[in-house]
């Protein structure tokens, strides 16, 4: 695991600090193929390792001159030479790395699973997002597409209501200017009967001056004299006139 | 390799060379070789999620109690919490030289960075760092004596820093250095003892696995609470 390590960052070291600023732009020489939309490529499976730190590349290696066994007898015999050797000397930190490995692998073989899977639902809650939002944009669109042809369905319509508008106010305006005639006429008719009544007011006035002006003069020009002869007539007319119907009465 | 295998029980705290040639700048960059740097994409493998969400996750914890001003020191908090507990955590691994449990080193992060935090409350709200030196409710007789002792205490405060942090790492790799030479020696002598001290030895590599991850966090919680008192 950690020989790889060694390689990954020696190709990270490449673009970092002061090369990093102008790597972007001089590396775009060496691009082949035009910036794309295309969706990148997943991510490359981890390198298969046998017992957790030896690349199964180095197996492969040794496998056409030594077998299957070659490594593990490599492995074995290079221990035992260096320990015969006294190359390793065995002191108090083999102990300590054998329990820190053995803690070590034990840690690994009971959390790893677990911790990955957290990793992977991490990325997986990470990505569903994303395709979420993705979803909900597009359902955005879908909608908008609805609602546009809604609006223009709409605007057919809007002729019709144009012409009920107009209809509208020119009634409105018809309605109106009949409500100024009828008042002017109205106001007319107001002042000229008021001229009329002022003149039959003005002709009864006349004539009852004039009728009162005569009787009083006839009134007055009937003397005395005319008076008395007037109702010694009626008397001697009325004792005729009795006489009469006495004599009709008896008859 | 040859001569220094036969290791007497100081040997993992001196300087590290090789043929002549001084390691100490690599022990000490070592963290940075093993962290990758972040990706273009957008779903990451596993380790580079497990970086991402720490370092983020990290960052927002301990930037929570600090007002935004001291939000510049984000970066550099994680960056040394980063550095610690990689550091502490390399440490345990046979035949490594911890840098962290040299006290050179611990104050030469602790002495700058607390004189920051001191400096900066002195320059942007001095009453209150001055205020800062006596806790509120102390009874009127023991003003000026409480003074000094929060002066003193002012002034420790990279000391206690630095050896806390010297002190734990060194004291936890000797004590593994110890009962492994114990559980060496008793393997010839009397081997079940040797079993028992084995089994102390993996409860202790549990412990100081916690140690290590547990001091650095508090080395930068106490620089953030430091930060947070001076902001």
């Amino acid at each position: 695991m950690l020989s790889r390590v060694i390689a990954v960052s020696a190709s990270g070291l490449k673009s970092t600090a002061p090369l990093g600023a102008g790597l972007i732009q001089a590396s775009r020489s060496l691009h082949t193929s035009s910036p794309s939309l295309a969706p990148v490529p997943p991510l490359p499976e981890a390198g298969k390792v046998r017992h957790g730190i030896v690349p199964e590349e180095f197996f492969q290696l040794l496998y056409p001159k030594t077998g299957a066994t070659g490594p593990y007898m490599l492995g074995t015999g290079l221990s035992v030479w260096l320990l015969s050797k006294e190359l390793y000397v065995i002191n108090h930190e083999t102990v300590a790395a054998l329990t820190v490995g053995t803690v070590f692998v034990l840690a690994v073989k009971k959390f790893g699973p677990s911790f990955a899977s957290a990793m992977d639902k991490m990325e997986e809650e990470k990505a569903a997002w994303i395709e979420d939002v993705k979803d909900q944009a597009m359902a955005c669109y879908v909608d908008a597409i609805e609602e546009e042809k809604k609006e223009q369905w709409r605007v057919e319509g809007r002729s019709m209501l144009f012409d009920a508008k107009r209809n509208n106010v020119s009634m409105l305006l018809e309605t109106n200017y009949r409500e100024r005639l009828h008042h002017a006429n109205h106001e007319v008719k107001r002042r000229l009967d008021y001229q009329l009544a002022l003149q039959h007011l003005k002709v009864r006035m006349e004539k009852e001056h004039m009728v009162n002006w005569v009787e009083k003069n006839v009134v007055g020009s009937i003397t005395a004299q005319q008076e008395k002869e007037s109702i010694a007539k009626c008397i001697s007319d009325l004792n005729v006139l009795a006489k009469n119907i006495q004599a009709k009465a008896t008859a | 390799m040859v001569l220094t295998l036969i290791l007497g029980l100081f040997d993992q705290f001196f300087s590290p060379y090789f043929l002549g040639v001084p390691l100490l700048a690599i022990a000490i960059a070592a963290p940075w070789v093993l962290f990758p740097k972040p990706s273009n994409r957008v779903i990451n493998g596993r380790s580079l999620v497990a970086q991402n969400s720490f370092v983020l996750n990290f960052a927002k914890q301990i930037l929570l109690p600090l007002n935004v001003g001291a939000h510049k020191w984000a970066l550099l908090l994680t960056v040394l919490m980063v550095n610690l507990i990689t550091l502490n955590l390399l440490g345990l691994l046979p035949y490594t030289f911890t840098p962290t449990t040299q006290l050179p080193l611990n104050m030469g992060f602790a002495i700058p960075l607390w004189l920051a935090t001191v400096v900066i409350g002195l320059r942007n709200q001095p009453t209150i760092a001055l205020g800062h030196l006596l806790p509120e409710g102390t009874p009127a007789p023991l003003i000026p004596v409480l003074i000094i002792i929060e002066t003193i205490s002012l002034f420790v405060r990279p000391f206690a820093l630095g050896v806390r942090l010297t002190a734990n790492l060194a004291a936890g790799h000797l004590l593994i250095q110890l009962l492994s030479s114990a559980t060496l020696f008793l393997i010839d002598q009397m081997w079940p003892v040797a079993i028992l001290t084995g089994l102390v030895m993996a409860l202790l590599t549990l412990l100081e696995l916690a140690v290590a991850a547990i001091q650095a966090y508090v080395f930068v919680l106490l620089l953030s609470l430091y930060l947070q008192e001076n902001t």
